[in-house]
């Protein structure tokens, strides 16, 4: 529990606080759906994480279709240039893409639950109640692990929504995350 | 809901395993392995043949008598106080152990065989795993019986102290209903589609060939006649006409003779805490399952359902899933009156109301949200019936009237409820469906916001159970009111968070 210099580690506290407090206060708190009660960005270590996925694969179908279109019409040296201004655009578009995708992901733990929002123009928030935690899964990849930073994936016994995941989440979150909805899953096991 | 004596020391139990199979399961044994081996003793009689070597085949059948054999002589079972120990193999031994609690579904299947030997199948499943805990291939009937009876005993007793063991007989199908649901049912078209499928994909040039030797035959046939009887257009279309009506007719019979074969002397009871269901003509299945495993309703009305003023209701239960043909306990009215119907859900779900849901409608559900989902499908007929037809494709627009209509019908009906166990979600017109479950049985929430929904300021608000097939209707409320979706998916976050998750 060091304390990181992003901007989740001061709302920390409240969050990770368990059961009584929160249920009375939290229908309130998520009917206004803008703010930031609650709801938590990705650390701003995931930027890059989160658009260089959709900017490579944009950049390269891009360099692709310039490249086509160049030789087609004129010839090789304009489809390198024409191909390379692709990649460029792409890579611009991807940034811009995943830039929105980022600024659009959020979690919340409260008392009621783990929630994740998602999405830019089709908009989803789903729902974990705590009770209904079956297993979770917490992942890193190599790319993650340099700027630590981890995927969580909340299993439910569901069939649509049977696995929620996060991806690039601050990893210590995360593993307070795990930790705290796990706990949960203990109780179960005792009740 | 794990009692204090289901954990079983294995020691004191394994003594106890003492029973042994019915002396003919050998033959069953190896009539499914020879199911599994199909292929390679199929290969062994075609390419045996290079080295004029017979015996092969036959050699591999003697192996698997002698696989099932030794099945036989290792499998033993026996019945503890808490539970169901089954001892099997020799050299790799495994013992289990099932506690009568964790036995959730006991499956019975008999097949025209089986019958002939007075025997059974038994499959048990326990809540988490999708194979069966126990396979017992397979016992006499009697005892197949008892040991069923037994676990619903023992598993009540234990779960609730107290085991009341009258059957009930809720809903009991009489040969009439059958036929309705034969007329009902699709069940010759999806036969006829599964097997063109599966024939297309062993023979990979089935599809190229087959169907279009066959159709160009019949044409060639079809012409052969109809040049012979020099008939005119409208000739032609009246024996187009009766040929689909015969080909309609031919799978409606089909479908009768499944639903005979399925669902002949269909017996829904209830034994305690657990439901029971007995159906087949000539293979029998019964199984049972604790009615808390029951995690969410299906009420589906469609056309011809209407026409002889019937429904059907089905449930999802958790566990094997695996689409096996009777495995699980999927119908619990697969035809009933609307009356028997809801007499049906009044009993098995007696806190719910279900008579005095307070259905809401959904004002913000406009028709033509409904509606535009069919447009882009008009004009994509219309522009590939172009290229075959002309102009006469435009035709294919005067869907869209249709579809306009069925849309405003559908806004009228949509609606949804929440009491206090229940959350039940109304939808369709031309085939109606209630979709419904316990609170309880909810295990995610999602509110999702397309840019249309943004524009209109209403959301859709899904809810996620275990065990629902990709088939049944989802369980979503569409066009909420933005304001209103939050407070429902916020009561039921406060609700969800304060009930365990019981199976």
């Amino acid at each position: 529990m060091t304390d990181t210099p992003d901007p989740t580690a001061s709302t920390e506290p409240a969050s990770s606080e368990p059961s009584p407090a929160p249920p009375a206060a939290a229908p309130a708190a998520t009917t206004p759906d803008t703010g930031s009660n609650g709801w938590q960005k990705l650390p701003s270590r995931a930027v890059l994480l989160c658009t260089i996925d959709v900017s490579l694969s944009l950049a390269i179908v891009f360099a692709i279709a310039g490249v086509v279109l160049g030789v087609l019409t004129v010839g090789s040296w304009v489809g390198i240039a024409s191909g390379l201004s692709g990649a460029l655009l792409g890579a611009g578009i991807g940034t811009w893409i995943g830039l929105r995708r980022y600024r659009n992901t959020l979690w919340r733990l409260d008392a009621h639950g783990f929630a994740v929002r998602r999405g830019v123009a089709w908009q989803r928030e789903t729902l974990v109640p705590l009770t209904r935690v079956q297993h979770l899964d917490l992942k890193h990849g190599p790319l993650q692990r340099l700027r630590g930073l981890a995927t969580l994936v909340v299993h439910t016994a569901g069939t649509r929504h049977n696995a929620v995941s996060i991806d690039h989440l601050d990893a210590q979150d995360a593993e307070r995350l795990r930790e705290r909805l796990g706990r949960q899953l203990d109780h179960d096991e005792d009740a | 809901m794990s009692a204090p004596g289901s954990t079983v020391s294995p020691d004191d139990e394994s003594t106890r395993a003492d029973r042994r199979l019915h002396p003919m399961s050998w033959l069953f044994v190896l009539i499914q392995q020879l199911k599994q081996f199909i292929v390679p003793l199929a290969a062994l009689v075609f390419f045996g043949r290079g080295d004029r070597n017979e015996l092969w085949p036959l050699i591999g059948v003697g192996a698997l008598v002698l696989v099932a054999l030794w099945r036989y002589f290792t499998y033993r079972y026996g019945i503890g106080s808490n539970a169901v120990v089954v001892r099997s193999g020799l050299f790799n031994r495994s013992l289990r152990v099932i506690p009568f609690v964790r036995i959730q579904n006991v499956a019975l299947h008999q097949t025209v065989l089986h019958r002939l030997f007075g025997v059974a199948e038994v499959r048990m499943e326990s809540a988490g795993s999708k194979e069966p805990e126990a396979q017992m291939r397979v016992l006499k009937l009697d005892d197949a019986l008892a040991l069923e009876a037994l676990v619903r005993r023992r598993g009540a007793a234990v779960a609730e102290g107290q085991a009341e063991d009258s059957a009930d007989v809720l809903l009991r199908l009489p040969p009439a209903e059958v036929l309705r649901l034969g007329l009902v049912s699709n069940g010759g078209l999806v036969l006829i589609g599964a097997a063109l499928a599966g024939l297309s994909q062993y023979t990979p040039d089935f599809n190229a060939r087959v169907p279009g030797r066959i159709g160009s035959q019949a044409t060639h046939w079809l012409s052969g006649h109809v040049q012979a009887y020099h008939l005119d257009a409208i000739g032609v279309a009246l024996i187009a006409m009766a040929l689909i009506a015969l080909i309609a007719g031919l799978l409606k019979l089909l479908s009768i003779v499944l639903a005979l074969l399925r669902y002949y002397g269909f017996e829904l009871s209830e034994h305690g805490r657990r439901l029971t269901a007995e159906r087949g003509l000539l293979g029998r299945w019964r199984t049972t399952v604790p009615r808390r495993r029951i995690q969410a309703w299906t009420l589906e009305e469609g056309l011809m359902h209407r026409l002889l003023g019937r429904r059907g209701l089905s449930v999802d239960t958790v566990g094997a899933e695996a689409n096996e043909d009777g495995r699980s306990l999927k119908e619990l009215a697969p035809i009933a009156t609307p009356q028997a119907c809801d007499a049906l859900i009044e009993r098995l779900l007696p806190r719910a109301d279900w008579d005095r849901l307070e259905w809401r409608a959904l004002p913000d559900a406009t028709w033509w949200r409904l509606f535009l989902p069919d447009v882009p499908w008009a004009l994509l007929a219309v522009f590939s019936l172009y290229w075959q037809v002309g102009a006469w494709s435009a035709l294919a627009l005067l869907w869209l009237p249709w579809a306009a209509f069925k849309a405003q019908r559908r806004t009228r009906r949509i609606g949804y409820a929440i009491g206090e166990v229940l959350i039940a979600v109304r939808e369709g017109w031309w085939r109606r469906s209630w979709r419904f479950a316990e609170l309880d049985k909810l295990q995610a929430l999602q509110l999702t916001r397309s840019p249309l929904d943004r524009r209109c300021g209403t959301a859709t608000l899904w809810l996620d159970t275990a065990g629902a097939g990709a088939l049944a209707p989802p369980l979503r409320i569409r066009f909420l009111p933005e304001n209103e979706a939050r407070q429902i998916y916020a009561r039921l976050a406060a609700i969800l968070s304060q009930r365990p998750l019981r199976w």
